[in-house]
């Protein structure tokens, strides 16, 4: 069963004076527990496709359909009731809440939610625990390095258990080391949690940890290819 | 160039700059036109209090002022009147009057008033009751039995023109002199106390009444011009005996009035710091978050050598426009504001007692003096370029250091 | 503290030199205006205590007509039968009789139309302070008779001192010639020159017998423990005479009995309402920038927080938290140093050795205390407070409109 559907997306930009299209009629399936990768080179609208799906940038035309909620019928209000519960966010520049520690990031998505204060302790720590972040609960994100940070991120993404993680190029800033462990973890997630995945990279190294890449250029899908286990 | 470059960085955020902008305009027009009202209202209050048989300048006898009583009477104007002849300057004009305390009645009313003998002829040049006769006539010269009554008054005693009052006063002699008067007319004043507090007849009448010959109680003098005043009061006092007479300005004879002047100045100054203040912490945080952006640029201008004057010189430059744009608008909005209420002024019916309880009247006109005007914008301009030397310090001591970390 | 309010105070204090200028700029706003104000209500307050209690009293009972036309004849003829009433009423602390008629009044060599009035010795004490304000000779005792009272601005212009005499000419209510010779037992200074310019008192009695008055009076002067009964007191008097048929009898209380005092306190209070207002304007644009700063360059961080699924009411909340945070914080720190100050100055006094001119003319000396009061303290920072947070609901609506990838997108 697919938990992604894009039927036929389409988006232009006005940018400057200058009419881009960023995408020209995309459509794609992704199913529950996928680890899939989006590539392609910068300009292609890989980014554009994670925001639609994200539900934070809608398209001119096509369908989004998440977990069976149909985007073109949904207001902002309950958009964002979605985004709380089926949907986590990475993002490049990790884009913690600078005023809140790590602990307090995590816990802040299960407040929006409604969990309790007890509750919300009792996981946020077990998953900074998961991430490999013991110790650093109250460190704010000045505090952190860029890959601990980033870890944060995926576990402030992971905390609500979301249907699907959409991250953006989640390790474009940091080294290959800390990109690689990184990788590893999402994909530790991927495997115990049954959370699906889907990022945007443009390097080779991270397309090599997905078991689907989904290749777009210039607002199209140039291929869809499903590696073998 | 180096304008130019101010210019264009202070348009960089353009909504932030017309916000602070807009603090500056408003703050400037709350001056301007504050100012502009309180004037107003204090030049009401003066033109009142002078109007009242006041006028400029006043002499009396000595012993007048302390105890108003027909024996302090000057009985022998001519030497006063000789001197004033050479000491006044063009266009001024004088009046005599006699002034005593009555008690006046009539078949059912009474009261206590000042009765005013007058030369109608001069006294209509200065005072307001040349204006303000609204019913009947105004007295001839030779009317001994006319008298002149406020509308108050009039009503208070449920009598009506061409009827009787009897005036009833101590005369020259000591006696109590009694006589009946004919109302001829009837005067409106700007304030309902006026109306209550004087009588007029005419300066025969009024001898005849009290037994005089040719005794006065007072001279009133009207100058066309506020600063020749205490010149001309001092040139009557050097001319004349003053163990004898008093010589005094309306600021001698109105101490009120004198004190309210000085008072909403000083009020006015205040204010002005006021405002400044408010407005000066929003240049001030405008001007250092401007200055905090850009730590990058003024760190590269440090690196490549730019000496810290050159920085504070730039965002200081800033800081002078945004004022200088500020007070521009400002003015012209706080003169567009005068000039639109001109001609209605700003009715104060609503407190109508108390505007007269402050002796103002009720419609008031603004007053836009090139002194005040003068004053906001130095103010303003100068405590502005004050506080803004310290973003501008701030900005210079930037070091390409922090604005590498940023 | 909530997660909410946590996030919102460690924001503010994310630019500690922008959040200081800004708190200042308010607290200096909220300073101005308690001490501003406490210091014209306790002008106020000493203006009306100064004329209530010398003279003026809190309510009085005239014939209709009386206190526009000041005749002779509007009199009230049985005043025992409305002291009666009055007695009833617990609310009223004391009251006395009065009458009143212009005379001329002279001395051995001045003479001057004024009001002489009639009292009751005893009672008058009770409802006024001049008993407690003469500077020479003595109070009226309850059996004179040909004594009076006068102002010591009047003794000076009549020339007169303890014990001499005075005539009295004046007109009956019957119309006719009233006359009388009286010594002046003593000489009093209340402290507002026009009263002291033109006041005569003489023994109830005596004015009596003097202007033909067969025991009718012209007023009945009351006084209450406070400001605030008067108005029931008015009510109580009203009703009660009415259910008696007192015909052609009204109750006036102290702010008819004294327009110009009440519109004039009025005038001063809008116009200054004007200059407050306008403070706080521009106390209110020179912290625009602040806030919407504090809220621009966190449009990123915002679009993160929506794209989390944060709702946009929540959002603007958390904004509009912040900035009360800051405006409350700024306004109490405000309203406690205003207290501090004004009540430093109550205690001390301000001398205004230059105004009392003016201040004598309404009944002050030349120091002027400022009175804090719940009022003096909280409506000028209240004000304040409102303005503030309409400023900034500005940036708080910009917030809400936020689209989160352009947001995100921004730097």
């Amino acid at each position: 069963m697919s938990i992604v559907r894009a039927e036929n997306i389409k988006k232009r930009y006005i940018q400057g004076k200058v009419e881009v299209h960023a995408l020209r009629g995309v459509s794609v399936n992704i199913d529950q527990g996928e680890f899939v990768a989006m590539a392609g080179p910068s300009g292609s609208g890989k980014t554009t496709v994670l925001n639609i799906i994200g539900g934070i940038d809608n398209p001119d035309s096509g369908q989004v359909i998440v977990d069976g909620n149909n985007y073109s019928d949904m207001t902002q209000s309950k958009l964002a009731e979605l985004r709380l519960n089926k949907i986590g966010f990475v993002f490049q520049a990790y884009n913690l809440i600078p005023v809140l520690s790590a602990e307090e990031n995590v816990e802040y998505i299960m407040l929006l939610q409604g969990v309790s204060a007890k509750e919300r302790k009792k996981k946020a720590r077990a998953i900074l625990d998961d991430v490999g972040l013991e110790g650093k609960y109250s460190r704010r994100p000045s505090e952190l390095s860029g890959g601990q940070q980033q870890r944060v991120a995926v576990a402030r993404a992971i905390v609500s258990n979301p249907a699907i993680i959409l991250a953006d190029e989640p390790t474009a800033n940091l080294d290959s080391k800390t990109g690689e462990s990184l990788l590893d973890m999402m994909k530790k997630m991927n495997r115990e949690k049954d959370v699906t995945f889907i990022f945007s990279t443009h390097d080779n190294m991270v397309m090599e940890y997905a078991k689907r890449i989904v290749k777009l250029k210039d607002g199209q899908i140039e291929n869809d290819i499903i590696k073998d286990k | 160039m180096y304008f130019q470059l101010a210019w264009r960085n202070i348009w960089r955020n353009p909504r932030r700059t017309f916000v602070i902008i807009s603090a500056v305009v408003i703050g400037v027009w709350s001056m301007v036109f504050l100012s502009a009202f309180s004037h107003g209202m204090l030049a009401s209050m003066l033109d009142n209090g002078k109007s009242v048989l006041i006028g400029d300048i006043q002499i009396h006898n000595k012993k007048y002022r302390i105890d108003p009583s027909i024996d302090n009477s000057m009985d022998n104007p001519d030497k006063i009147r000789a001197v004033l002849d050479k000491t006044l300057p063009q266009g001024a004009v004088l009046t005599e009057r006699i002034k005593v305390s009555t008690y006046v009645s009539n078949a059912r009313h009474s009261t206590g008033a000042v009765l005013v003998g007058i030369d109608p002829e001069n006294e209509k040049k200065i005072s307001f009751l040349g204006k303000s006769i609204t019913k009947g006539e105004y007295l001839d010269k030779k009317d001994m039995r006319g008298i002149l009554v406020g509308k108050a008054l009039l009503e208070k005693f449920d009598t009506a023109i061409g009827k009787k009052l009897i005036i009833m006063a101590r005369d020259k002699k000591g006696k109590v002199a009694s006589k009946a008067f004919r109302i001829r007319g009837v005067f409106n004043a700007e304030m309902e106390a006026t109306e209550k507090q004087f009588l007029f007849i005419t300066m025969t009448g009024a001898r005849k009444l009290l037994n005089m010959e040719k005794g006065i109680s007072e001279i009133s003098i009207v100058l066309n011009s506020e600063p020749m005043v205490e010149k001309t009061a001092a040139e009557i006092k050097n001319r004349l005996d003053t163990e004898l007479f008093a010589v005094e300005t309306w600021k001698d004879l109105l101490p009120m009035l004198k004190a309210y002047v000085e008072i909403f100045n000083g009020f006015m100054y205040i204010w002005y710091v006021v405002v400044f203040v408010a407005m000066g912490f929003g240049i001030v945080n405008t001007s250092l978050m401007a200055v905090f952006e850009r730590v990058r640029e003024f760190g590269l201008l440090r690196a490549l050598g730019l000496k810290p004057w050159p920085v504070i010189r730039s965002v200081l430059t800033e800081s002078i426009f945004i004022l200088l744009i500020g007070i521009i608008a400002g003015n012209l909005l706080g003169y567009v504001s005068v000039l639109l209420m001109k001609d209605n002024g700003l009715d104060l019916a609503m407190f109508g007692k108390g505007s007269e309880f402050f002796g103002m009247s009720r419609v008031i006109y603004p007053i836009l003096t090139m002194f005040d005007v003068m004053n906001v914008n130095l103010v303003i301009f100068f405590l502005g370029a004050v506080v803004s030397l310290y973003p501008a310090f701030r900005a210079s001591r930037i070091t390409p250091v922090e604005a590498m970390r940023q | 503290m909530s997660t909410d309010m946590k996030m919102a105070f460690r924001n503010i204090w994310r630019s500690p030199v922008r959040t200081i200028l800004t708190l200042s700029a308010i607290a200096f706003a909220a300073i101005i205006l308690v001490f501003m104000v406490s210091f014209q209500l306790g002008s106020y307050e000493i203006m009306v205590n100064s004329s209530v209690k010398i003279y003026t009293g809190h309510i009085r009972i005239q014939a209709e007509g009386y206190r526009e036309k000041r005749n002779m004849r509007f009199v009230i003829s049985s005043p025992e039968r409305i002291a009666k009433t009055v007695e009833k009423i617990e609310e009223i602390k004391s009251y006395s009789f009065r009458a009143n008629g212009f005379s001329l009044v002279s001395s051995e060599n001045r003479a001057r139309g004024v009001l002489v009035t009639g009292i009751d010795p005893e009672g008058e004490a009770e409802i006024s302070t001049i008993s407690g304000l003469i500077r020479k000779g003595e109070y009226l005792a309850p059996g004179d008779r040909d004594k009076v009272l006068i102002g010591r601005l009047l003794a000076r212009n009549l020339k007169v001192g303890i014990n001499d005499e005075l005539t009295i000419l004046g007109q009956g209510k019957d119309g006719s010639i009233a006359a009388g010779i009286v010594t002046v037992k003593g000489i009093f200074s209340s402290g507002i020159d026009d009263f002291d310019r033109s006041t005569v008192q003489v023994p109830l009695s005596y004015f009596n017998d003097l202007f033909y008055m067969d025991g009718a009076v012209h007023e009945i002067v009351c006084t209450a423990d406070s400001l605030f009964d008067v108005n029931k007191i008015k009510r109580l008097l009203k009703a009660n005479l009415s259910e008696k048929k007192q015909k052609k009898v009204v109750v006036l209380d102290w702010k008819e009995l004294l327009p110009g005092l009440v519109q004039g306190i009025q005038l001063d209070l809008a116009s200054a309402a004007i200059f407050y207002f306008i403070l706080v304007l521009v106390v209110a644009f020179s912290i625009l920038n602040t806030f919407l700063m504090a809220i621009l360059e966190r449009t990123k961080e915002f679009g993160v927080m929506l794209a989390l699924g944060v709702k946009p009411n929540r959002l603007f909340k958390l904004v509009l938290m912040e900035s009360s945070f800051l405006t409350l914080t700024g306004v109490i720190t405000g309203v406690v140093v205003g207290c501090a100050i004004t009540f430093w100055f109550q205690t001390h006094g301000i001398d205004l050795a230059g105004a009392s001119e003016i201040l004598k003319e309404y009944g002050m000396s030349g120091i002027v205390y400022p009175k804090l009061s719940i009022v003096s303290a909280l409506a000028g920072p209240l004000l304040v407070f409102v303005i503030t947070i309409c400023a900034a609901l500005y940036p708080a609506f910009k917030v809400k409109k936020l689209v989160p990838v352009d947001a995100i997108r921004s730097i």
